[in-house]
């Protein structure tokens, strides 16, 4: 099968990139990686590109196919061919370009180590395992998925406008510890993502979910994690008030109380005559004296209730599950 | 130039083990890798990782070591095994603790299932990602651990002041140019050589760079002549297809939809050791019963649910690279170039010939797996030789104090060789010589070799190498010295030729058959001549052959069958 790919290329020696077509030959069953190698050894052996396990699990081979973030090695070519497309092939974003499909990953493993990526236990050597169900360990298994390709990464919109967001391949490996029953140190990791460029910086875009190659769907593990922060009570943050403003006014009226948000979420803003005028103007200020309400309060009330107690009944369990023993797992 | 106490060249199970290790008793490491760690090969296990904890069902470490031993066709060193199947519960332990997600039983326990020839259900796994979750669970305690770690820097060769290791060169990939390591004491983790095979699980990193940057430096190599083809790789690419899914109830059927291995091994059937299991399938496919070059690992009757989770990673694999959900239909299967049992000769401590030098993993033959490996002992040997290994180089580092003397001289040297490979511009392309070689590998030294094959494949492997000539007769086009992976590539191939070269001469050799390394001008187990370990050195280029004796504490050599 004949496959052309366009790739953007750079060098930065010579300071010199565009987008160049390679046309070449490969069994049906070729996928993108193997594209790449074909022009490397048979077109220019100057192309550059990371690669390693070709099976999905190194997690070496992210990049941009038509500007969204694929691994190469799990990307079949054949289907793109008979759909007559020619696909651009360019670097991961949100990351320093080094060579043509080569990004520089140290911004990205900063980000991992800042979450303090490793289980915080006590130092006590080892006996037996701990005791944990396996309905425990489910809930933490597609954060323990990820392969740190950085896909996710290259694909935030929050990133994009914050560099220093930690993002969602760190916020999951976050979520990955948060959820684990023999973690020590919840709380304090809880605290340290409910801060600035922590999780309530997600613009809830979903494209890390969308462009995820292993189904680890970061966007979720960031929601596990504002939702651990708000039943803790912890609403230091303006994103964890902001979702305050969203439970209590729905409780209370049905609806949303517009006027409330801003002033609750960020009461410095709310001074902004400025802002509060625009927001008048586009009709999001409705008379605060007269409050939307719901014909069926009742109706809301009970979702509410429902929800709690699912909460609690989850936490619950959780605890039901922790049944380490510590003396048998680690005296 | 940087220093440090102890430098772990490769940062895969083994390597990142020992490194951790290391830095527990105070000295200063340093890790040299070619990828990033979670990059490393060790990620693409998949079944599990063997110890006799005896949750799923009786075991004890005594019955984990005669498995093995039998397993090894009698090959493996005893004591060493011995070792590493009494200290493998406690590793598990300590992996759990370090917060490896393990799948459970329901009392909350590690669950355990059966491997081939493991005789028990022995096997601990994490779904069917288990190389995955080690991979990042020692990662994430190596960042912990604040050991420093040169990404993405290859490893060129061992610096000896004469007679001790005292460090090794790199190239720096990312900035381009040769960096000296000084080092108190060097562990190699640098994994197998699987690429030097068409059709293999390996990924395209495992290109046996450490064995060679040991052998060139005149430390021998044991046993390199067994290769392990693995039973149930995919056609279309070499990936593995876990062993877990016959633990786990799956059947091989021939083209007539016959469960064949009870015809080899009538009382494992398909849980016999990989190269019985290997052999058979591949009997099945030369007499004709076999369906496009494969035969069917049929997972249907186990169910979809069991299906999505405990093997849900071979499904997507499957669905990925083969087109075919296992839910649904049997996956074509065939054997594959896997696992290589012989490696740098190492003790039970990692040590080499060589003071200063320690190997550990893969690349290493401690000997605990003979001519054959069983499923789920390489992450066991990954763990227990990586710590031991670590713990080994610190005390050696502490106890010797001696500042190294490394000569700058060898940076220069490194420097001028790779501006002579960058600035060559007649020859071939490396992928001419590393398709070639792959391609003789799988012809005349897979699964099934006769004299005659691997006298063509020695052949084929000199005039290779002769073409090769040091790297000078190939054309490296990339000559910038930023992220390089064309020279990378070529420097790889040099490492596969010498490689290659050893196995097939150990292989020509041993005129017997045992384990994975099966004759047929020569269909029996020799024990009168061939219960010993090759050695190859470094000799002038070529390769010099030795043996040493076996060691043998408790299970005396007897007829093997499944």
């Amino acid at each position: 099968m004949q496959f052309t790919v366009n790739i953007e290329r750079w060098n930065p020696e010579a300071e010199q990139g565009g987008v160049h077509e390679y046309t070449v030959e490969g069994p049906e069953t070729s996928t993108l990686l193997d594209v790449l190698d074909v022009i490397k050894d048979t077109v220019d052996g100057s192309l550059t590109y990371r690669k390693s396990c070709r099976m999905a699990v190194c997690g070496s081979c992210g990049m941009r196919m038509d500007g969204a973030a694929v691994l190469a090695c799990k990307t079949p070519m054949a289907p793109l061919v008979e759909a007559g497309r020619v696909p651009v092939i360019s670097p991961m974003g949100n990351l320093p370009v080094v060579k043509d499909l080569v990004v520089d990953m140290e911004p990205f493993w900063d980000k991992f180590r800042a979450v303090k990526p490793w289980l915080e236990e006590d130092d006590h050597p080892p006996v037996k395992e701990w005791r944990v169900q396996q309905e425990e360990l489910d809930r933490i298994m597609k954060e323990a998925l990820c392969i740190q390709c950085g896909c996710c990464v290259s694909e935030c919109n929050s990133m994009a406008s914050d560099p220093d967001f930690l993002g969602p391949a760190a916020l999951a490996k976050s979520a990955r510890f948060v959820g684990d029953v023999r973690d020590r140190d919840r709380k304090g990791r809880l605290e340290a993502m409910n801060g600035p460029h922590g999780v309530w910086d997600c613009t809830r875009c979903y494209f890390c979910n969308e462009r995820c190659p292993k189904g680890v769907d970061p966007r979720d593990a960031i929601a596990k994690i504002g939702a651990e922060i708000y039943s803790e009570g912890m609403l230091s943050d303006k994103g964890a008030r902001h979702a305050q403003v969203f439970d209590v006014s729905t409780r209370a009226t049905g609806y949303l109380l517009e006027t409330a948000l801003v002033p609750y979420t960020d009461p410095i803003k709310a001074m902004d005559i400025k802002f509060a005028m625009n927001l008048a103007k586009a009709g999001k200020v409705p008379n605060p004296l007269r409050p939307h309400r719901a014909k069926k309060l009742d109706e809301v009330r009970k979702l509410h209730k429902l929800l709690k107690k699912q909460e609690a009944e989850l936490r619950d369990q959780k605890r039901a599950g922790v049944s380490i023993d510590r003396e048998e797992a680690g005296s | 130039m940087v220093r440090h106490d102890v430098v772990v060249v490769g940062a895969g199970l083994a390597g990142m083990r020992a490194a951790i290790e290391a830095s527990r008793y105070g000295v200063d490491v340093g890790v040299v890798s070619k990828l990033h760690p979670t990059r490393s090969h060790s990620g693409a296990a998949e079944g599990g990782i063997n110890a006799a904890l005896g949750n799923a069902g009786e075991d004890s470490p005594e019955n984990h070591t005669f498995f093995t031993v039998k397993g090894s066709d009698y090959l493996g060193d005893q004591d060493a095994i011995a070792v590493m199947c009494a200290e493998g519960p406690g590793d598990i332990y300590e992996l759990e603790h370090m917060g490896a997600v393990f799948s459970r039983m329901d009392d909350g326990r590690i669950a355990q299932r059966p491997f081939g020839a493991g005789g028990a259900p022995r096997t601990a796994y994490a779904s069917d990602i288990t190389g995955h979750v080690l991979l990042h669970v020692l990662y994430e305690q190596l960042v912990k651990s604040g050991v420093t770690v040169y990404e993405e820097w290859f490893a060129l060769d061992l610096v000896t002041d004469g007679e001790r290791c005292v460090g090794l060169t790199a190239w720096d990939l990312l900035h381009g140019g040769v960096q000296g390591i000084e080092a108190g004491a060097v562990i190699m983790a640098t994994g197998g050589l699987g690429r030097i095979y068409r059709g293999t699980t390996n990924a395209y990193a495992c290109t046996g760079d450490g064995m060679s940057m040991a052998w060139r430096a005149g430390v021998p190599l044991k046993d390199m002549e067994f290769m392990q083809f693995h039973p149930t790789t995919l056609k279309a690419n070499g990936v593995l297809i876990t062993e877990g899914c016959r633990g786990e109830g799956g059947y091989l059927r021939n083209a007539e939809g016959d469960r064949f291995m009870f015809n080899y091994a009538p009382n494992a059937g398909e849980l016999a050791s990989r190269d019985v299991v290997s052999r058979s399938e591949q009997t099945e496919i030369d007499e004709g019963r076999g369906v496009d070059g494969c035969v069917l690992l049929d997972l249907t009757h186990l169910g979809a649910r069991k299906i999505m989770t405990v093997l849900h990673g071979s499904r997507e694999l499957a669905m990925d690279y083969a087109g075919v959900d296992p839910i649904e239909e049997p996956i074509p299967v065939r054997p594959g170039s896997h696992y290589h049992m012989g490696g740098i000769d190492a003790d039970m401590w990692g040590r080499t010939v060589m003071p200063g030098l320690y190997a550990a993993g893969e690349c290493a033959c401690v000997s605990v797996h003979g001519a054959n490996r069983l499923g789920g002992n390489s992450l066991l040997e990954t763990i227990v030789f990586g710590r031991r290994s670590g713990a080994a180089a610190a005390q050696d580092v502490r106890s010797n104090g001696a500042h190294a003397v490394f000569s700058p001289s060898a940076v220069r040297v490194a420097e001028r060789r790779i501006r002579q490979l960058l600035y060559n511009f007649d020859g071939v392309r490396p992928h001419v010589l590393r398709d070639e070689l792959a391609e003789t590998m799988y012809e005349n030294a897979g699964i099934f070799r006769t004299a005659e094959k691997l006298d063509r494949c020695q052949n084929d492997v000199s005039e290779l190498r002769e073409r090769y000539a040091g790297g000078l007769g190939v054309v490296i086009q990339d000559k910038s010295r930023t992220f390089n992976s064309d020279l990378i590539g070529a420097l790889e191939l040099g490492s596969m030729l010498e490689m290659a070269d050893c196995l097939v001469a150990g292989a020509v050799a041993r005129t017997e058959s045992r384990g994975a390394h099966s004759r047929l001008d020569h269909p029996d187990r020799d024990d009168e001549n061939w219960l010993k370990h090759t050695l190859t050195s470094y000799d002038d280029g070529g390769v010099a052959l030795g043996y040493k004796p076996v060691t043998i504490t408790e299970h005396q050599p007897a007829v093997r069958t499944y």
